[in-house]
């Protein structure tokens, strides 16, 4: 029964992620209570399974190669504060995290400053000072998803913010999450969950970086809350060395009212994969979320989005932008999903693809569920190559092609580079593109960063 | 070949059928589906042995299957059992005149203007007179005959020209290329089969005799059509009118191949019984559908105008292999009331310069759901393809849905992918402007549906599009005040 065998849905997992379960989980924080929800996760997540290309959302992504094999847990590793700098973003008073291979490191976190009422501890913590609290966070998200369960099975790292209403931090707050270099195959579970109350404002900065080549599964899971009015900018720059998977699930609800705009730059890696999923709960909200990812040889970033209009009156608008290298994969997958009675409400999604390799590879699936008439909504999905008449116009200025190329890929990228809301990302970013170009081309804005720095 | 006038004969409620001396007790075989049945339904159609082991090699394949579960249509489970996989085409019960007939479909009759003899064999009331078309048929067919074209049942083909079913016969859609196919393949009852040889352009549509002879294919249609190097066919399936038919599921497979400069075009209008308004009964429309490019130049040209059955699930693909081979699909699909569709195209881009364009209109009302569901897939070979992609939904009530799934795959850089999709509802303002003229309300939405549709339309041949204009309207009847 070959044809059966290769329809399968899902794959059991390796048996080490159950062996280290049992290895490690009784070293985890929390008493009998926080064990049985691991145990729970666990089972569930054994029941799951890891899912095949043949599940619809994993069609483009051979996620069983990537992750399914014997792993360890990583161990605590020094490792000097002169690499962790280069990537600590949002000026001298960002209020900051730092997850070192899924674990929270006090020394290199700042969390001094905060205004009254606002909380940024670790889950430890919440576990002790809010125990119903947190754990009905966790068990508010059951999105049958594999690795979802697989996080709350590993639960440990991971930290609860919540800033109160009417209070706008002033500051950035960085989230930044960082693989050490490793040999060996090692995982981390790292969650974050995250409230903005109502007319409260943050920009978040989250950061996800590896220090160096080695099978990393960095398995992250952020639950995000805006209430009435509340606004949320938030800057996502993940760079991911060679052989790193990294899995983002992104769970967020928004209020009456809310804003909530959401960039996304995105290099390297054996796979990066950002899934969304947001629910427009209220009225008149707004949704804005945009992204460019630059896979190249050997690598694969997917991007999936799930938006839910399920109040009325809402906009939401997407702008997903590739540049797919040689042999680079970039699958995206964005639904927009208009429940019945969300009348008046305006979604728009655009998805362009760059290829310049040859073996380049682009996949993607803009997707459209309205059940309501009164409504606006559109998608557009592009995929090609620099155009030729702009190369040429280009060249005819005493361009060397390299540069001319160089010069639009660029200004491809920028449009969504330039969303970053916090100047810092923004220049990280821009550094991240210029080393990918390869090209000695810097643009002006860059240099005016570099010396304002 | 089942001559006009043994399908006259079918139609017109006589025994005889397919030109076999039957028993009369034998016109059914009993619900079930295993072997045997398969070996007996060949036997009776006198099909040569390798089709028998073609069509055996189908059902062992299909009985390894599952039945998909990913499609946004939602019908109880279908017991393959309880069909009986072969029946005369002939109804048991047949109206015995047009009074018997639901008034609705009376009323949509009138509507479109159709013949009452017309109506009556559309109806399938048991008529005992000729009607006009056969001599019409007949006067088709020697023209047809003259210029080298081939167009039969596939039963007959199978026994006239068994080297050209045998060799195109499943070569675009192989058996087991999906569950409904692979049913197909086991138990196809009839169907069309065409030849265009080298060189010929067909002068007619081929429509009005099949309009006849589709009367009796039944539930597992099978149609091959094959255009030879630099012919031209154009293909019409389907009438306006609805029809009545007493099969619920429909899975039919439709095989086109166009050679070097070749092009089919191939139209289809669809308005089978949706069901009532509760959204009890009607046909389920299962149809795999897929044309072979498989020359240079080649054109393949799907257009498609879908207001009827209460499932529409089906892709009418191209697979672009020649070079500079083009591939088309227009569509329309209306749903009103409980109807559903899932619907769309595959284009598969394999040779250079291989160009596509999808132009699909979905129009949902009442309590529908209408699904838009497309893949292109340019392969690493497809240097310099091109795709263009529109797919505009319209939504009329509240409480339908209307969606659109497109999936693009590219893996050559020199190709260019555009996809553009919107969803809106009628406006206010354009319902406004035809009132205030004295336009009726109902007129003024199939005005306004009309022109959202107009790029399909104009690709439909000139008495169809008429036919299928005023079809528009009278599907969406009642669904809007």
């Amino acid at each position: 029964m070959a044809v059966v065998a290769s329809r399968r849905r899902r794959v059991d997992p390796d048996p080490s992620f159950f062996a280290l379960h049992r290895a490690i989980a009784p070293q985890l924080w929390g008493g009998a209570e926080w064990a049985a929800l691991r145990t729970r996760a666990l089972e569930r997540f054994r029941a799951l399974g890891i899912p095949t290309r043949r599940d619809e959302s994993w069609k483009f992504t051979d996620v069983v190669r990537i992750v399914n094999r014997p792993m360890r847990p990583a161990e605590p590793r020094p490792l000097p504060f002169a690499e962790v700098r280069p990537y600590l973003l949002g000026g001298s008073e960002a209020v900051r995290l730092v997850f070192l291979d899924g674990r929270l490191v006090p020394e290199w976190s700042r969390t001094e400053g905060l205004p009254a009422g606002a909380i940024v501890e670790s889950l430890a913590d919440t576990a002790r000072t809010r125990p119903e609290a947190l754990a009905r966070a966790l068990e508010a998200l059951d999105d049958g998803r594999a690795f979802t369960a697989l996080n709350a099975a590993f639960l440990d790292g991971g930290a609860w913010i919540e800033i109160p209403e009417g209070v706008a931090l002033a500051a950035p707050l960085q989230l930044l999450f960082l693989s050490a270099a490793r040999e060996e195959a090692v995982m981390a579970h790292p969650r974050c969950i995250l409230r903005v109350g109502r007319n409260a404002a943050l920009t978040l900065l989250e950061t996800h970086a590896g220090l160096g080549e080695g099978a990393v599964l960095a398995n992250v899971v952020l639950q995000l809350a805006l209430g009435e009015g509340a606004r949320l900018d938030h800057d996502r720059i993940a760079r991911a060395p060679r052989g790193h998977a990294l899995l983002v699930k992104l769970d967020g609800s928004l209020g009456a009212g809310a804003r909530y705009r959401q960039t996304t730059v995105v290099v390297g890696g054996a796979l990066v994969r950002n899934e969304h999923e947001v629910r427009i709960e209220g009225p008149e909200a707004e949704c804005l979320l945009s992204g460019v990812a630059m896979p190249r040889a050997g690598e694969q970033v997917d991007t999936l989005v799930r938006l839910h209009h399920c109040a009325g009156g809402s906009h939401s608008d997407q702008h997903f932008k590739s540049i797919v290298e040689d042999r680079g994969h970039h699958a995206f997958a964005g639904k927009i999903i208009v429940h019945r009675g969300a009348l008046k409400t305006n979604a728009y999604q655009k998805n362009d693809n760059l290829l310049l390799g040859a073996d380049a590879e682009v996949d993607t699936k803009p997707e459209l569920e309205i059940y309501a008439d009164d409504v606006k909504c559109s998608h557009g999905a592009t995929c090609g190559e620099l155009d030729a008449s702009a190369l040429f116009y280009l060249r005819a200025r005493g361009l060397d092609p390299e540069t001319a190329r160089a010069l639009l890929v660029y200004a491809f990228a920028e449009e969504v580079i330039a969303r970053l809301t916090e100047p810092s990302a923004r220049a990280f970013a821009e550094r991240m593109l210029l080393e990918r170009l390869g090209s000695d081309f810097v643009s002006p804005e860059s240099e005016l960063l570099a010396e304002a720095r | 070949m089942a001559t006009a006038i043994e399908t006259v004969r079918e139609v017109t409620g006589s025994e005889y059928k397919y030109g076999f001396t039957t028993p009369v007790e034998e016109e059914r075989f009993p619900p079930g589906l295993d072997e045997d049945v398969i070996r007996r339904l060949s036997a009776r159609k006198q099909e040569p042995a390798w089709l028998t082991e073609w069509r055996l090699a189908a059902y062992r394949r299909w009985r390894q299957m599952e039945m998909p579960d990913w499609q946004k249509v939602k019908f109880p489970p279908i017991d393959f059992q309880a069909i009986s996989y072969f029946a005369a085409p002939k109804q048991k019960q047949r109206p015995k005149s047009l009074d018997e007939i639901d008034p609705e479909i009376r009323r949509t009759y009138d509507k479109l203007g159709i013949p009452i003899r017309e109506q009556e064999i559309l109806a399938g009331v048991a008529v005992d007179y000729v009607f006009d078309s056969v001599s019409v048929a007949t006067t088709f067919k020697r023209k047809l005959e003259e210029l080298g074209i081939i167009f039969c049942s596939i039963s007959e083909a199978v026994r006239e020209h068994p080297e050209l079913v045998r060799k195109y016969l499943g070569s675009v859609v192989p058996p087991g290329d999906n569950f409904f196919a692979a049913l197909n393949s086991a138990v196809f009852s009839d169907g069309s089969f065409v030849y265009v040889p080298k060189g010929v352009r067909c002068p007619m549509e081929l429509s009005t005799y099949f309009r006849i002879n589709a009367a009796g294919t039944g539930q597992f249609e099978r149609t091959l059509i094959i255009a030879d190097e630099g012919s031209y066919v154009s293909y019409l399936e389907g009438c306006t009118a609805p029809m009545r038919d007493e099969h619920q599921l429909h899975a039919a497979v439709v095989e086109l191949i166009a050679l070097d400069d070749a092009e089919i075009k191939y139209s289809t209008v669809q308005n089978w019984y949706p069901g009532d308004r509760e959204g009890r009964g009607g046909v389920y429309n299962f149809v795999t559908k897929r044309g072979l490019c498989r020359g240079k130049r080649a054109k393949i040209s799907w257009t498609q105008v879908e207001t009827g059955s209460a499932i529409t699930w089906k892709y009418p693909s191209c697979i672009l292999q020649g070079d500079d081979s083009v591939g088309e699909f227009y569509s329309v699909a209306v749903t009103n009331h409980h109807q559903q569709a899932d619907t769309g195209t595959k284009m598969i881009h394999i040779g250079k310069r291989t160009r596509s364009r999808i132009v699909s209109k979905g129009i949902a009302a009442g309590r529908s759901d209408n699904t838009y569901r497309g893949l292109v897939r340019i392969l690493r070979s497809a240097e310099g393809a091109r795709n263009h992609t529109q797919c505009d939904s319209l939504l009329i009530g509240e409480h339908c849905g209307a969606h659109t799934v497109p999936y693009i795959e590219v893996e050559n850089r020199t190709a260019r992918c555009e996809h553009e999709a919107t969803t809106s509802k009628i406006s206010e303002d354009q319902l406004f402007y035809c009132r205030q003229r004295g336009i009726s309300e109902e007129d003024a939405v199939a005005l306004i549906v009309n022109g959202f549709c107009r790029e399909v339309m104009n690709e439909l041949p000139m008495e169809f599009a008429v036919e299928a204009k005023k079809l528009l309207g009278i599907s969406l009847e009642g669904s809007v005040g």
